[in-house]
Parts: C-alpha cells; structure tokens; sequence
C-alpha cells in the first residue's frame, strides 16, 4: 500500500524525474531492440540472398564411361535435390552463316543440348531475347558475330563429323555463362575463365541425334542440379552443409561424376561476411547502445541527491532500510515498464519509418526474442541505476549525511585515475592495433574453400581499450582543467559571465565531477556518433571506388567478341550529348607460364581522359609516372604483385606471354618487359591481370579490336547508358553498364548487411543520443540544483547573471564534449576501418568525412543545450515559492 | 528626515484556492522608515515569514498593496537595497563562505577583489572568518547560519530581512550574534527587520511586531488599540 502512495508521490511531484528516468530506458531499449533485430534479420537473410543468386546449384560433370542414366538416378536420388536435368556440351571447331551473299565465320565454341524443361527448371540460366524461347537458340554474342537472326541458317563445324546445318528460331543471353562454361574438377589459372564467344543451345533430341557420335573428348554431358534450400540461416553453416551435400554425392557417384558446386562457391563469399555482420554490430552498434545505458544512468543519477534526502526522511520516520529499497524497486518497475513500452513502440515506429516494415525483417519469433531481450535490459538498467545507488546509500550514509543538501562531489581521485588505468587502456588498445595493422593482418580470414572461418577475437580488443581508455582520459581531462585550470576557465566564461566569471569558475571547479560527467558523456555521444559517421561515409565512398573499378568509367560499353566491338561505335558514341571524353581499351587474355589472366591494351597517355587513374593503383602510389613509363617502353607490361612474387620478376625483365593471334585464333609466345606492377585497373579482376600499351598488343597479334570502350560523361550516367544503347542497338552483343547503377548493386550487397539501412538508423540515434546526452542531462544536472539558482535569485541575479552560469557549463558540456570526441571519434573510426577493412574493397587510402552530418550533429547539439539551458533559465526568472519555503 | 522604505497598505496573502486555501497575512498595513529596527514577534506559522517575502519582493501579494518609495519598484530591490538572511541553510553549495558572501555585491556590480575584502570584514564581525574558505557543506548549522547573516550585510543594503536569525544559536551566542547584527545593521546604516519567536531578542529592537494567524499588529496598532 505504501508502494502505491509513494509511486503515486513520485508521478504527482516528480514527474520530470520520472519521464527524465523513463525517456533513458526508453532509448537504450529501443536502440537495443532496433539494431538487435534489424541484424538478426540481415544474418538470417544472407543464405536465402546468397542463394536466390544462383541459377544451377550444382553442375555434375559425368566421367567418361558413365553411363548417364545411372549417374541421373544417382544425382536424383541424393538427399536435398529437388530437380536434376541432364545438359550436352560439345565443341565446335566454327559456325558459319551466310548473309546477303556474304560468309560469316566464328572461331570454336561450344553447342549446348538443353531439356525442354531446363528454363523453367533453372529460370535464371537462359534469358529469351529475339523470337522463340525454345528449338534451336543462339547467344547474343555469337548471334552477332554471324550477323544472323531469327529464321537464319548456320552450319555448324562438328570435329571429325561433317558440317550440319540448323535453322535459328531465337536469341537468348547467358547471364550466368562465367559458372555455365566452368571446368569442372580443374586447377584454377589452367584452362580459360572466359565463357566461349560462340554458344548455340539445341533442343536436347536434336544435339543427342548430331553428336551421338561425336569425336571422343569433344562431348560430355552435365547434369545441373537445382537443390532445396532448406539451409541454415548462417552462410558458414550452410556452406559446410552444402560442401558435406557435395562430397556425398561424389562418393555416390563413386567417380563417375565431378561437381562442380556453385552454390558452396556463392556461399563461401557470403559466410565471411556474415562475420563482418556481426563485428558490425559490435563495432557500430553495441557501443550505441552502451552509451544510451550510461545516459540512462546518468539522468538517474542527477535525481540521486533529492532521492537521498526523500530517503533520509523515510530514515527518520522509522523506514527500514528494506523498506527503502523496496520502494526503490518500485520505482524502478514503473520506470522499467514505461521505458520498455515506450522503447518498444518507437522500436517497430522506427522500423516502419527506415524499412518500411515494423519488424526490420525478421521472422516473428525473432522479433519477439529481442523484445524480451530488451525487456529484460531495460528492466536491469532501472535496478542498475536506481535500486542499486539506493541500496548502497541506505547500507553507507548515514541519515545526516543523506539529508545535507547538496554535495558538492569534491572527493579524492579515482583508484583508476591514481594508477593511470586510462593511460595503461590507451597504451594497450595501442599496441594491439599497432601489431595487427603491422602484420597486414584480416579479422576474418575465411580461405576459399576451407570450411574453418578463423577470426582474430584477440584484436577486437584494441577499439574496446580505446572506448574505455578514451572515456577515462576524458574524465581526466575535465577534472583536470576544472581543477587547475581556473584562470582559463575565467577567461573562458568572461562571455557569458561577464563581472561574474570569477565566481562561475570557482563554482565550476567545485562542481567538476558532475560536469566531467556531462563532458565524458557528451564526448563518448559525439565520439560514436562522428566514428559511425565515418565509417558509413568511407563505406560509401570505396563503394564509389568499387564501382568505377568493377564498371571501368561512368559509362563502359564490353563485348566478349574477339573481333571487338563494332567499328566505328567510338566515334559515333564520342558525338552523343553528355559524353566528355572515351577511350577503347583491349581486353583480351595472355598466359603467363601457366596462369591464363586478363591482358588490357591501353594508351597510357589518354586513358585517363575517360576513367580515374587511382595512385593507389599503382605500386609505388604514382599512377602518372607509372603509366609514362609504360608510354614510354612500347613492349612494357604492368604485372600484378602475385605475378612478381611467383616469377621473381625484376624492373627490365623479359616476360614471354603467350596471345591469340588473328591470324589462326592460336597462342603465341611475344616478349614484354616488365615495367611495374597494378594492383587495380578499371574493369580488371581483383587478382592478377595484366597491362600493357595498345599500340604493341595490336602490332604482334594482328588485331586492334577494342573489346572495352571507356566513356567519361557530363551528365547522368544512365541517360548516356540508354543513348549508347539505342546506339547499340540490341543485337550488337555489347553490354553497357553505368557506375550508378553499379554503385547501388555494390551498396546493397556486403552481400547482406543493408549498410545504407544501418546508416540511417545508426546516425540517427547518434543524433538522439548527443541530443540526449547534451540538452537531457543539462537539464536535469540544472534542475537539480534549482534550489542553488532559487537561492541566487532571491539574492538579486539577474537572469543574464543566472545564464552566466547556466551558459558557462553548457559551453564547457558542449564544446569539451565534441572537441574530445571529435579527436575521439576520428581515431576511432580510423582504428575501425583499418580492423575491419575487410569490408571495404578496395580498401580506403584516407577516411571520408561527412561534413553535412557532422553539421547536423553541432546543430542538434547546440539546439538541445539551447532548449534545456532557455528553459531553466524561464524556469528560475521567479524563484520557486515552495524552495523559498523552505529556507 | 527618515525615508519610507516599505509602505503596505491591507496586504495580503493566500495560497491554494477552495477549501484548501490557506490565508497566511491578511490586512497588513505598516510602513518601515530608514534605520527602524522591527522585532517581528510570533509563533510557528504565524505568517512572520511569508510576510518577510512580501517586503523582500520575493513573494506577491494576492490582496492589498505594497511598495517601496524611497527604493523604487519591485525589479530594483534586488540585489542591493534589500536583502534577506533565511532560516535554514542558503548557502550556494559549490562556493566558499567569503565567496557567498560576496556574491550579492558582485551582483549588484561592484568588483570582485572589492567585494570580497568587503565580505572578509563582514565574516569578521560575524566571528566566522575563520571559515573563509571552507565550502558550505563543511559548516555546522550555526556557522551557516552567521554566514547567511554576513551575506545578507553585503552590498551595502537599506533594509536587511532576518528570519529567525539566532534560532540555531544557544542563547550566550545568539546573544553575541544579535549584537553583531546590530552593530552591522547600525554601521551599514540599514534598517533591521527581525522575525523571531524569541521575547529576549525581540526585546533588543526598537519597535514590537506581533503576529498571529496571518494578523499583523505594529507597534502603532498596539498603542491605539
């Protein structure tokens, strides 16, 4: 019964307090529910999006003298496949096709048989262009290579057969031709990465009748397979999954087959990340939610000394100290039961506003875990920051102690600021990242194809020391300069002190452990708030990066053809509105030794007209003198680092490659020197590939088809993309991409974590919290001491001479506060990226700085202490009755 | 020719409203003149300090009316020409005696070196210079006590307010501090108003005063009557 008077005390008298109290809880909950579900749901989503990439799970190649019925039943039958279709693949030597009294000729390609369920089976392998999606289908490419179409006749060269001929009844795409074309159970560099240039796909009847007997070792069959994606949520999960699936079956198989496992090779790329998801969270996230806590606590503390003179009455009036914390509690629930509520509904508000969707994406029962989760915080945190403050004051004060009216909080020093812990923290967090940053080492090391993730848990310690080191550090520095540093602070608060600034410093200093508080608060809010800041900007800006690297230029027209793309394309797109400048550039392929890799001819003198020349490119961070020195040597070459390492190669050295030549589509070996090494090119593989001048890859193979075509623009990318296609036209077999577009496929990736939704909810908590954290404990820290600016009042200051102080401490807040964390938040997000620069790719030379953020950050700071500082001040224009009362 | 420092006329205050509402002065009517001494006399709860209030201009009147001819309105009382010392304890928690004590004349303007000599004299008289330097939260009641006491003398007042200004004192003390205020307030030239439940202090001013449930009687009103 008592419990209810007193919390109904507490709603009547204390109603600032409560909500102050509530607000804290409210917030912690709801950055805790928010995050913890939204990255629950983005784990639990990167299987099924890792997946949905996929068209064929697995390819089987059937060994040569398995009969393909019994491999068939064996496929079908292994645990997890859903539908498993048989495919011919056969060489050809060439297809012809006659045009207007005109010959056409390709080189080799493949003929695929395909089921007639196959596209409905694996929608995603064969896309319909031009005519029918079934019967006798050309790819893009070769379609226009032959220049034929729809109703054409070809003649397809089969090795040791006659020519056959077949009437095309369609053009189709192979988006997925790179995994379509794979080398199943080859060593990785030996054969060719590149899908053949020239494709016909026959209705399987057809190809079984036209290489029933086809040369041996120039036809084979595959059987694709499409399996239930029934996986674990976690990629690292299902990629050991798959990977058992795999081996089970090619123990089934008992040799007669190899698989080739597209699905374990999407989710080996996934599963890393998965890690980077959750040190994400760590790193962005659990510090957001452990400064809402410490908010919390901070706002519950500034009620403490008013707690301890209700609780010294309680005392005198024959309370038992049990009592007194059951009392405690009872605030604590009721403030628990408003905080979660309140945190909860702004939860899924915050979730329908930043994803449109209440529950972030997650399934029911994991919405609900969290919410109990959170419940259960927030209900810790109100026993954490009031029941406990209570109970230790009702065990150590004694009931004169608790009933002086304010203290003034001058103790001794900290135990861990007389051994320097924060000193020792910095030192330590210090030394780690020094090591790992030495070593060039990962977090997440997770080999290509090994099941094992190793993760580097010893490292994630340097940015844990640095938070705690640097919020320790911060509370030294405060004292410090409240402590010795008067005449500063007199001179500092002459501005809005004026006569009084003597005497607000003398005030200050004495009150330097609760502004040191405000200042570590405000400091670690501004900290997080800024390094989150950066972080998602730098992350942003190397998906920039990224994407001009993956897509070459603002615009790039690609065709595979080795004839290049169709002649006279570079003037004509030069001439199109919104094009500044273009270059064509070779793409072809080289060996080196053994290793087949990517060969792109240049003009080292222009290509930097239509596409950035990065300095970090290049090895020794000087693209421009990089490239004239390969202007400058017509046979020189840029090699990879790989390259180097594996060949021993020296500046000067001959490197024999070996090209295709025009004259018989053969290799042939052709002198380089090496010149220098490229880590990154437009449009280049991130591993090894190769660059060289134009002008000498022509002159040796006999050919200076452009395969690439660089466009910088003047106006929106996707604008030129769709004039350049109309250009095109659709049967030119050239792909045009923009960085736009690119860009966004590269932000929606980190294959799963939604990094633009994590910016937006992230950034704006931040801004919440140092509102919070500045304007909210201003004004409860001024609230609290009512009765000081009470009693000042009823000595004659002035509201001015009130605001002297009022605005001296805010300043102090403030301006301490985002100065410290500013250096704070910089270093911070530096120690971050560099820890997790796996997620970056490339990685960044230099952090980005938003700048319109961080102007938002200063203003909601400066509104907040402006409403909490006006507010007091109107507050104390009459002193309160009921304090003067009292006096 | 003494000036008219406060001039009341039916003042009145009441507090809540309904039943709940509490009449704590009705019908005051009185002036003070420079360098009266007024014992203000009268049980717990009589009204003594709220009626304080209303002349310190820290509290309205809600019937009646009051003002201060020879000062000015209400805006100019503070800090300066009218000062209150209270009951219980007042002072600012983060300063040092002297530098409390200084304060209302820095409020007023005067310079901070000046103000601060000025409070050392006074903390002097009131025998607690000792305390100088000491914080609030490290001085007995009686000591906070004579601290409010010297604060209330500075800046030079015309009328200084003392609630109860001896009630934490024995009496020996409170007799040795009734003869500082005195002293002071006669030095300073200010006009003393004294709310006490003690006949032996109020015995040491010039005029008598008595409350009772909110009802003043001057001096004056107890010669006529």
């Amino acid at each position: 019964m008592l419990g209810l008077t007193w919390l109904a005390g507490l709603l009547r008298r204390r109603t600032g307090r409560m909500i102050g109290q509530a607000a804290g809880v409210a917030l912690a909950v709801l950055l805790l529910a928010a995050l913890g579900t939204f990255f629950t749901a983005s784990r639990a989503s990167m299987t099924s999006q890792a997946v949905r990439a996929v068209p064929v799970d697995w390819q089987v190649q059937i060994s040569p003298g398995t009969p393909e019925a019994d491999a068939s039943t064996v496929v079908a039958a292994a645990a997890g496949v859903t539908a498993s279709l048989p495919v011919g693949y056969a060489d050809t030597s060439g297809l012809t096709s006659r045009n207007a009294g005109t010959v056409q000729t390709t080189g080799p390609g493949v003929v695929l048989g395909v089921p007639p369920d196959y596209a409905t089976t694996f929608p995603g392998e064969i896309r319909p262009l031009v005519g029918a999606a079934d019967g006798v289908l050309l790819a893009q490419q070769t379609a226009a290579n032959l220049g034929a179409s729809v109703g054409s006749t070809i003649a397809i060269a089969r090795p040791g057969q006659s020519k056959t001929t077949v009437t095309v009844a369609g053009v189709v795409d192979l988006p997925a031709a790179d995994s379509l074309f794979q080398s199943i159970g080859v060593a990785p560099g030996t054969t060719p990465t590149a899908p053949p240039d020239n494709v016909v796909l026959l209705p399987q009847a057809m190809w079984n009748t036209l290489f029933a007997h086809a040369a041996s070792g120039t036809a084979s069959t595959q059987i694709h397979v499409q399996l239930s994606h029934d996986l674990p949520a976690d990629p690292g999960a299902a990629f050991t999954d798959v990977i058992g699936r795999a081996k089970n079956l090619e123990a089934d198989l008992a040799g007669g087959g190899l698989i080739g496992n597209n699905l374990a090779a999407q989710l080996d790329g996934a599963r890393a990340d998965a890690i980077y998801a959750q040190m994400l969270f760590l790193f962005l996230g659990l510090p957001g939610v452990i400064i809402a806590a410490l908010l919390a606590g901070v706002i519950a503390s500034s009620g403490r000394e008013r707690r301890r003179r209700e609780q010294a009455l309680l005392r005198v009036r024959g309370a038992s100290p049990k009592r007194i914390v059951r009392l405690a509690t009872t605030e604590a629930i009721l403030v628990a039961i408003v905080g979660t509520v309140v945190g909860l509904i702004a939860a899924t508000a915050v979730g329908r506003i930043a994803f449109g969707t209440s529950s972030f994406g997650a399934t029911t029962a994991q919405g609900l875990i969290w919410a109990a989760i959170a419940v259960v915080f927030g209900l810790a945190l109100s026993v954490a920051t009031i029941v406990l403050p209570a109970w230790r004051d009702v065990r150590t004060l004694s009931v004169r102690e608790a009933q002086a009216s304010v203290t003034t909080g001058m103790g001794r020093r900290p135990v861990w600021a007389r051994v320097y812990l924060d000193v020792i923290f910095l030192g330590l967090g210090g030394l780690i990242y020094w090591q790992a940053v030495k070593s060039g080492y990962q977090v997440v090391l997770a080999p290509e194809g090994v099941p094992t993730i190793s993760v580097s848990y010893f490292t994630l310690l340097a940015p844990l020391l640095f938070w705690i080191g640097t919020a320790l550090l911060m509370w030294r520095i405060g004292t410090a300069l409240l402590r010795r540093g008067r005449g500063w602070l007199r001179v500092a608060t002459r501005p809005f002190a004026h006569r009084l600034a003597g005497v607000v410093a003398a005030s200050m200093s004495r009150q330097r452990r609760g502004l040191s508080r405000g200042l570590v608060l405000m400091g670690l809010t501004a900290s997080f708030a800024i390094s989150v800041a950066i972080f998602n900007t730098t992350y942003a800006s190397q998906s920039r990066v990224d994407a001009q690297l993956s897509n070459g230029a603002d615009v790039t027209v690609t065709t595979a053809a080795a004839a290049g793309l169709p002649a006279g394309i570079a003037d004509a797109v030069s001439k199109l509105p919104g094009v500044a400048a273009i270059q064509p550039m070779q793409h072809r392929f080289a060996y080196v030794g053994n290793d087949l890799q990517d060969l792109y001819g240049v003009n080292p003198a222009t290509i930097g007209q239509a596409t950035s020349m990065s300095n970090a490119f290049f090895a020794g961070g000087d693209a421009a003198q990089t490239l004239q020195t390969l202007a400058a040597t017509p046979n020189g070459v840029l090699v990879s680092e790989e390259t180097v390492h594996d060949f021993q190669l020296q500046p000067g050295d001959t490197v024999n490659l070996r090209l295709q030549f025009a004259s018989d589509h053969a290799y042939h070996q052709v002198p380089f020197t090496y010149v220098g090494v490229a880590r990154e090119f437009p449009t280049a593989p991130h591993d090894s590939f190769l660059v060289t001048n134009a002008d000498y890859v022509a002159q040796t193979t006999g050919s200076s088809a452009a395969q690439v075509l660089l466009i910088r623009t003047d106006m929106s990318p996707p604008t030129v993309t769709a004039e350049v296609q109309r250009l095109l036209g659709p049967a030119s077999g050239a792909t045009v991409k923009d960085i736009v577009t690119e860009q966004q496929i590269t932000l929606s990736g980190l294959t799963a974590i939604d990094l633009a939704g994590l910016t937006k909810l992230e950034l704006v908590f931040a801004l919440l919290l140092a509102a919070g954290a500045s304007g909210l404990v201003l004004a409860l820290g001024l609230a609290e001491r009512r009765r000081t600016f009470a009693i000042a009042s009823a000595l004659g200051a002035k509201r001015r001479q009130l605001g002297g102080f009022v605005w001296s401490e805010a300043a102090f807040v403030a301006v301490g506060g985002l100065t410290l964390g500013a250096l704070a938040g910089w270093w911070i997000a530096q120690v971050i990226v560099k820890i997790l620069t796996g997620v970056f790719d490339p990685p960044p030379e230099h952090l980005s700085v938003p700048w319109a953020y961080l102007t938002g950050l200063l203003v909601a700071v400066g509104a907040a202490i402006a409403v909490a500082g006006v507010g007091m001040l109107r507050a104390t224009r009459k002193p309160s009755m009921a304090i003067l009362r009292d006096l | 020719m003494p000036e008219t420092l406060v001039r009341a006329d039916a003042l009145g205050r009441a507090y809540g409203g309904g039943g709940a509402r509490v009449i704590a002065v009705q019908g005051a009517t009185f002036t003070v003149l420079t360098g009266d001494t007024v014992a203000l006399a009268g049980p717990s709860g009589s009204g003594k300090s709220t009626l304080l209030h209303l002349i310190a201009g820290l509290d309205a009147p809600t019937s009646g009316s009051i003002s201060w001819p020879a000062i000015g309105d209400r805006g100019s009382l503070r800090p300066g020409p009218v000062a209150m010392a209270f009951q219980g304890p007042s002072l600012l928690p983060p300063l040092t005696v002297a530098e409390n004590v200084a304060l209302p004349a820095i409020l007023g303007g005067q310079d901070e070196s000046e103000a601060t000599a000025a409070a050392l004299d006074l903390l002097q008289m009131f025998e607690v210079d000792a305390l100088a330097d000491k914080l609030p939260e490290e001085l007995s009641g009686g000591q906070s006590q004579r601290a409010g006491l010297a604060r209330a003398f500075s800046g030079s007042p015309r009328l200084v307010l003392a609630d109860e200004p001896t009630g934490q004192q024995d009496s020996a003390t409170g007799g040795r501090l009734l003869d500082a205020i005195l002293t002071v307030a006669a030095l300073a030239g200010a006009a003393l108003m004294v709310a006490t439940h003690d006949a032996s202090v109020a015995d040491r001013l010039a005029a008598h005063w008595t409350m009772r449930d909110g009802i003043l009687r001057t001096a004056e009103q107890a010669c006529s009557a």
